[in-house]
């Protein structure tokens, strides 16, 4: 079994797009959420490699869900997926403690680099342990 | 939904609509962001299907709140059409023509009353034509528009006119609530389909996730 990814998003169509989305080569363990408030409980029971994390979202939205998850986990590896493209967006999600951003709709090509980008990150998180 | 509406426009295509409408409306806030120094917080967007009749009491019942309104108004056409009402609580135009700071350059020649409409105006070109235009291209379609209008009304159930919609018909809703942060202003944008385009529709979302397969 390869990484654990959490797939953070309201729309269960964004989620299923992420999913297919997904290098067809590699194994994955996916986890959902649906909110900000899911992910923290799922992030803390399974402690997934990579998140990715949607930001428009109810309860708690995505920018809160960054701050908690970073709050419990400093080296949590969480890329956003959003359609909010805004700079200003962007600019607070990396100061929140995010990897990147990928921009909606997706595609296998951002996927599977954002995953690349993760897997570095991962690597070198592993190597310093 | 109903359950008759469910007959014609599933759950499924229902939450892909929503996503498709939830990157359109991210591009056109990007767009206006990058014209204007201002942030748009999204919201999720929703999706009802309703019968024409019904479309006045819905978007009424949206915009409860707002004493006074102003809208702008364009009809879009393609195998996408219907219209689209960007609608802002009156005093909004008056806010947006400091943040793009006309007043000082443009109040000497005009009255206060033709620059909101003009702002207003401006700002709904950006929205409305980057969501729509969006929309039009995730589902592969080309469309046109017709010119804005800009209303005031005092009766935000005037939105929606008796001429705009065969009664009998239905049509897909699509809504957007947002707000400019720091500025105190939100605003609705609604998409109305018109019924020829729903079968349309219904095909353009199975197509857009086949992408997906």
């Amino acid at each position: 079994m390869g990484r654990t990814l959490l797939i953070v998003d309201d729309s269960p169509i964004a989620r299923k797009i992420l999913i297919r989305c997904l290098p067809p080569d590699e194994t994955f363990r996916i986890l959902e959420a649906g909110n900000g408030e899911i992910a923290l409980k799922v992030y803390q029971a399974e402690r997934p490699d990579i998140t990715f994390m949607d930001l428009t979202m109810p309860v708690v939205d995505g920018f809160q869900s960054i701050v908690d998850i970073r709050k419990f986990d400093p080296e949590a590896v969480i890329i956003v997926a959003t359609a909010d493209i805004q700079t200003k967006t962007l600019f607070r999600v990396l100061d929140a403690g995010a990897l990147m951003v990928l921009k909606k709709p997706m595609s296998r090509e951002g996927v599977k680099d954002a995953l690349e980008k993760a897997e570095e990150v991962l690597k070198d998180s592993e190597r310093r342990r | 939904m109903s359950r008759q509406s469910e007959s014609i426009f599933t759950a499924n295509e229902k939450d892909i609509l929503q996503e498709v409408m939830n990157i359109a409306f991210g591009k056109a806030s990007a767009d206006l962001a990058e014209v204007i120094d201002i942030y748009v917080v999204l919201s999720v967007p929703d999706v009802a299907l309703l019968n024409a009749s019904e479309l006045a009491g819905y978007i009424g019942s949206e915009i409860r709140d707002f004493e006074r309104i102003s809208v702008v108004e364009q009809s879009f056409m393609g195998r996408f059409q219907g219209v689209a009402l960007l609608i802002f609580p009156s005093e909004a135009g008056r806010k947006l023509i400091s943040i793009l700071g006309q007043e000082d350059e443009q109040s000497a020649l005009h009255s206060i009353a033709l620059l909101e409409r003009e702002t207003l105006m401006e700002v709904g070109n950006i929205l409305i034509g980057a969501c729509v235009g969006k929309l039009a291209e995730l589902l592969d379609d080309q469309i046109t528009y017709s010119p804005p209008r800009v209303l005031v009304e005092d009766d935000p159930r005037a939105t929606v006119t008796r001429d705009m919609f065969d009664p009998d018909s239905t049509a897909i809703v699509m809504r957007t609530l947002f707000s400019f942060e720091n500025e105190n202003i939100s605003g609705y944008l609604f998409l109305i389909t018109r019924n020829e385009s729903i079968a349309w529709m219904v095909s353009a979302l199975h197509s857009f996730m086949e992408r997906y397969e």
